[in-house]
């Protein structure tokens, strides 16, 4: 099929799989009416919605595969022989074809190289490469991505509201990867929250004035949030313009919030959700304003560019980039000048060249990463994500290692084109503070939630150096992998809580992988994985090295290009080196050595096979998903999609910084990936001295550095400098207002109320007094004057006569003086 | 001598009935005995019936000394008689005499001034007829039982006799009905209040 | 032939009225009031048939003066009556205990 028709075909089905969730969320939500609380259809729905949609996703790589020949993953850039760090670099193979291919079209997957004349290699690899790459050249060449509209939401003048999609490789994978991996934990929550199938759920971690708290179960409600969390995550992939990303980031940390307060009436679950959406809210803080830096001047939110009809709608990266990934700058390089062929025409038929300020770039690159900063848990805002361990196991593993988190730096990775180099450099350096930060914390936490959670928020941040440095594939490669050996992780570690009857602290464990062998070999597969142990020279390499691997030789290449960043080395690498320790320190606090807490132990077993089938599942994949590195299928699928000018690096005269190319970090490789591997086998050996065979005892180093010993536990007192920069002043603003209000606002009118009734007083008196006062005084007047003229009629006969006759005289009297 | 006689014979008996008529309301007034009271009364009547037959007014003077004399001061001693508790003539006047005296001399004065100012002759009625018709003389001149008895039958032979348009004067039958029919329900009304009834001891 | 000018029978007729007045107003005894009713009314009389033999009222003086005689001795009657049952409920005579209707 052609190109177009595959892209309609892609669009629909990853429509599809992404709209599945949503429809069992309707249903599902409702589950508290259509079925009793001990039932289990809505998890039957909502796994069925999601291996839908992992099905949708898979049959759309496929068929993306199959149609386009995976020509997108052979044209690369070679990497065929790098899959066993071997010495001695070949540099690109392919360089051998670059004259050979200098006057054909510019291939969007073409690198152009600054070593043109390295020796054609002797592998047969360059050759098949060649030939592909031929083969390539001569085929219809398929579009990098595909883009279209799946609903206008609103059309105002030159703003589109639209949904769309965007898909590329990229897309493709984490849309297979986040299905792949949240059917498997659907399976597992179905095991894990088994507990809540019940009319009568006592949470013994909420007290009332008697006893435990006892409230129906919600089983169907988790699988419900699961869903909608689905859907919201799959559409943050699909989006196809930045608005849209934006909506789905809400809708994702909304899900967050519902999933880590689950357990609602705990005081700690409901406060955690809440300190996760607030801090994500500052980060989309800086995410709005980018927003809107973005629309100002490029007047679009699409990324890439499309022609639907006859009307061209010019996306992003084409305004910003040409096809060689550069900016075009002014000569004082403070203007950025976007892309002529995608000026806009206006009314009056003027063409204008739209220009952007360049500090106005950078500060919406800034803020766009300040919403991953928030979302990815990196430094300054990563304190939300320990407490996110609140929420069920489950939830940690689907939303705070695999995905949720991991949308920080999907967003970094696709926005990439837009970052100018300071904001790269800014990245690298977030991500290098956090992954040290992180670590160190990890280092002494007894939660195993906690050690996990750390452990993310480390690797997150190695991810956000790897963007940073200029290894966009070695980034996202590493989140990836991630994704698996941690959700592994974090089922495995629900599997020992669920065994251990809602343990969760390592000094009450201990030997337990006699008592639960599967969970605990799982969790050593993972283990080595994000220690990145491998024997070298063999294919025997767990997926985290290659993948930290890519990322330490990214970084070592930067550092060497600009020696005063040179931290931005040293740090991946220490950090390598913690990570093992504490991952080691973890599973044998867990799984070795003799139980501390006997009655635990006791109680401990293996969890059911819905749990462990997909424990094992995921152990397959995390060791084997990245077989063969980078020149495997997995690192070939994320390259596919890098950006323009990514591969060649960058020597930028305005900023000083250059970004390493391809062939400048090939060189690295191996000597990074000895690095590498030698600090991450020191630091697991470490952990094997002072946890597995307790040569030395942890007590007593933590009794002499208890100084840096509190300061790691206290998790560097972050959320105390939090509490009293943030916190602390709102308390007293809100005390202020709440004074004010009361005494002015309320003050005026409780001084009106009392002066209403100061009038009614006066009011009251003037009534009773004057006026009461004067009727009063008429009736007495009339009463005394009735009185006196009563005391005439004496009943004395005599004088009655008398007045008579006086009257009588008087009359007459009256008579004569008027008639006279 | 003559006109001495006739003014002895005009002013004499009115003088003398005049002031036995005033002299006897005066005794009244000042007598405090209510027996000497009655009997200054019967003198003062009688004067005044005197008085009327010096006016020509034989019947009514006659009616006067019948009934006022005869009837109704007799039911006054029956009255005194019969309301007697004790020595008559204890119950003194107090201070109301005063001034019932001096309103009654205003009262007096304003009477008599009143008829001093009018003039009387424009109102005199001499009757101006010729010819005195047989046995019908004017009611000024005496003989009046006729004209009297006539006017209570509803006739005026005074006023219509010689009347040459031929009209009727009403006469005074109706009023003589209800007064007829008045003293009837006086009577049976005094006889019932005046009735026994057990005294209160 | 001197006649008797009306006036000076009105003015004894004023005096016969006056004193019957004042004989109501000053006594203390209720059949010394009667009396000075019966007084008043023959003033009145006096006045009726003077005025029937001097001027034009004619006949028609004559003619009231009877009424008022007549009324007159209904009148004591009536008076006598209620007199004699004030007594016969006090025990006294005296108007001046039968002050009850006073305001």
């Amino acid at each position: 099929m052609d190109a177009t028709k595959l892209g309609t075909t892609l669009g629909t089905l990853l429509t599809l799989a992404w709209l599945l969730p949503l429809a069992g969320f309707t249903v599902e939500i409702f589950g508290g009416f259509w079925g009793s609380r001990k039932s289990k259809a809505a998890a039957y729905l909502a796994v069925a919605c999601i291996v839908g949609a992992f099905i949708f996703s898979g049959s759309a790589l496929l068929l993306w595969g199959t149609t386009t020949g995976w020509s997108a993953l052979e044209s690369q850039h070679e990497s065929a022989g790098h899959g066993t760090a071997e010495g001695g670099h070949h540099g690109a193979s392919a360089h051998a074809e670059d004259p050979a291919h200098a006057k054909e079209p510019a291939h969007a997957k073409e690198q152009v190289e600054a070593h043109a004349e390295q020796p054609a290699a002797e592998h047969p690899a360059p050759a098949v490469a060649h030939g592909t790459a031929a083969k390539a050249e001569a085929a219809p060449a398929y579009p990098k991505y595909f883009s279209g509209t799946i609903y206008v939401l609103a059309e105002f003048r030159a703003l589109r509201l639209a949904i769309d999609y965007h898909i590329d490789s990229l897309t493709l994978t984490m849309f297979t990867m986040v299905t792949f991996i949240a059917s498997f934990i659907h399976i597992f929550a179905i095991g894990y929250m088994s507990d809540e199938l019940t009319d009568q759920h006592e949470d013994h971690e909420v007290h009332t004035s008697h006893g435990h708290f006892v409230r129906p179960g919600r089983f169907y409600r988790f699988f419900a949030f699961l869903s909608l969390f689905s859907f919201s995550m799959l559409g943050l992939v699909l989006a196809g313009n930045v608005f849209m990303v934006f909506i789905f980031w809400e809708l994702v940390g909304v899900c967050s919030y519902f999933l880590i307060g689950f357990y609602v009436e705990r005081k700690s679950a409901s406060t955690a959700a809440n300190k996760a959406f607030i801090m994500n809210r500052v980060g989309d803080f800086g995410f709005l304003i980018g927003l809107m830096i973005i629309l100002s001047y490029f007047g679009t939110f699409q990324f890439a560019s499309r022609t639907e009809g006859d009307v061209k709608r010019p996306g992003l990266f084409d305004m910003l980039r040409d096809e060689h990934g550069g900016i075009k700058l002014s000569s004082n390089g403070d203007t950025v000048f976007l892309n002529e062929e995608t000026a806009t025409v206006d009314n009056a038929g003027v063409r204008e060249t739209k220009t952007i300020p360049y500090f106005l770039l950078l500060t919406a690159g800034l803020g766009i990463f300040a919403g991953c900063i928030g979302k990815s848990a990196q430094f300054p805002l990563q304190t939300w994500l320990p407490d996110a361990m609140e929420g069920p196991t489950p939830v940690s593993a689907l939303v705070h290692s695999a995905t949720m988190v991991a949308a920080g730096v999907y967003l970094a990775g696709r926005f990439y084109p837009m970052f100018v180099p300071e904001v790269l450099l800014v990245i690298a350096y977030i991500g290098c503070i956090t992954l040290f930060l992180a670590a160190t914390i990890a280092i002494v936490a007894t939660d195993i939630k906690k050690v996990l959670a750390y452990s993310t928020i480390s690797q997150l941040g190695y991810m956000m150096l790897g963007i940073g440095v200029g290894g966009w594939s070695a980034g996202l490669f590493h989140l990836i992998t991630h994704a698996f050996f941690k959700s592994l992780m974090f089922l495995a570690s629900g599997s020992v809580i669920y065994g251990c009857h809602h343990v969760q602290e390592m000094p009450r464990m201990g030997g337990l992988r006699k008592k639960m062998p599967i969970t605990a070999y799982t969790m050593l597969v993972g283990v080595i994985a994000i220690a990145g142990l491998a024997i070298p020279h063999t294919p025997i390499a767990f997926s985290g090295f290659y993948s930290k691997d890519a990322i330490v030789a990214t970084a070592m290449t930067y550092a060497e290009l600009n020696r005063s960043h040179f931290l931005l080395f040293i740090m991946p690498l220490a950090g390598a080196g913690i990570t093992a320790f504490y991952m080691f320190r973890l599973w044998f606090y867990t799984f070795a050595g003799e139980p501390r807490d006997h009655h635990v132990y006791d109680h401990a077993h293996e969890s059911p096979s819905v749990m462990t089938v997909p424990l094992l599942v995921l152990s397959v994949l995390a060791a084997f998903c990245a077989w063969n590195g980078e020149a495997g299928f997995l690192f070939k699928m994320l390259s596919a999609s890098e950006p323009a000018g990514v591969a060649e690096g960058l020597t930028d005269q305005f900023s000083g910084l250059n970004l390493p190319s391809h062939h400048q970090i090939h060189e690295n490789h191996a000597t990074a990936g000895y690095f590498a591997l030698l600090v991450a086998a020191l630091g697991a050996f470490t952990a094997y001295l002072f946890y597995g065979k307790r040569l030395f005892d942890p007590a007593d180093v933590k009794r002499q550095l208890s100084g840096l010993h509190t300061f790691l536990a206290e998790k560097w007192w972050f959320d105390e400098l939090y509490d009293v920069m943030f916190v602390r002043p709102s308390h007293i603003v809100a005390r202020w207002c709440a004074a004010f209000d009361r005494v002015v606002f309320d003050g005026f009118l409780h001084f009106l109320a009392r002066f209403a009734v100061t009038v009614a007083k006066w009011d009251r008196t003037f009534d009773e007094q004057i006026v009461d006062g004067f009727v009063n005084r008429l009736g007495e007047v009339t009463f005394s004057t009735g009185r006196v003229f009563g005391y005439l009629q004496s009943g004395r006969l005599r004088q009655y006569v008398t007045f008579i006759v006086v009257g009588v005289v008087g009359i007459w009297l009256l008579v004569q003086f008027f008639s006279m | 001598m003559k006109e001495l006689f006739s003014w002895l014979l005009e002013y004499g008996p009115f003088s003398v009935f005049a002031l036995a008529a005033v002299g006897g309301a005066v005794a009244v007034v000042l007598t405090q005995n209510v027996v000497r009271m009655a009997f200054w009364l019967i003198i003062s009547l009688g004067a005044v019936a005197g008085l009327f037959f010096s006016l020509n007014a034989d019947f009514v003077g006659s009616a006067q000394l019948l009934i006022y004399v005869g009837g109704t001061l007799v039911l006054l001693i029956f009255g005194v008689m019969l309301t007697a508790s004790g020595p008559f003539a204890v119950k003194s006047n107090s201070g109301q005499l005063v001034p019932a005296a001096i309103a009654g001399a205003l009262l007096l004065a304003v009477i008599v001034y009143t008829a001093y100012q009018v003039s009387w002759e424009d109102q005199s009625s001499f009757d101006p007829r010729g010819a005195v018709i047989h046995g019908h003389n004017s009611p000024q001149d005496g003989n009046t039982t006729r004209p009297l008895g006539q006017s209570f039958l509803g006739a005026r032979p005074d006023k219509d006799l010689g009347r040459k348009d031929g009209g009727l004067t009403p006469g005074y039958l109706l009023p003589f009905e209800i007064i007829s029919v008045h003293l009837l329900v006086v009577l049976v009304g005094a006889a019932y209040l005046a009735r026994t009834k057990k005294r209160k001891a | 032939m001197q006649t008797v000018s009306l006036n000076v029978y009105l003015l004894v007729a004023g005096a016969l009225f006056v004193c019957g007045i004042v004989c109501m107003a000053s006594k203390r005894n209720a059949i010394g009031v009667l009396m000075g009713v019966e007084l008043v009314l023959n003033g009145a009389n006096l006045n009726f048939v003077a005025f029937a033999r001097y001027t034009k009222l004619g006949l028609d003086g004559q003619v009231m003066s009877l009424f008022v005689i007549v009324l007159a001795a209904a009148e004591a009657a009536i008076a006598l009556a209620i007199a004699l049952n004030f007594y016969n409920n006090h025990l006294t005579i005296d108007v001046d205990r039968a002050n009850e209707l006073q305001g």
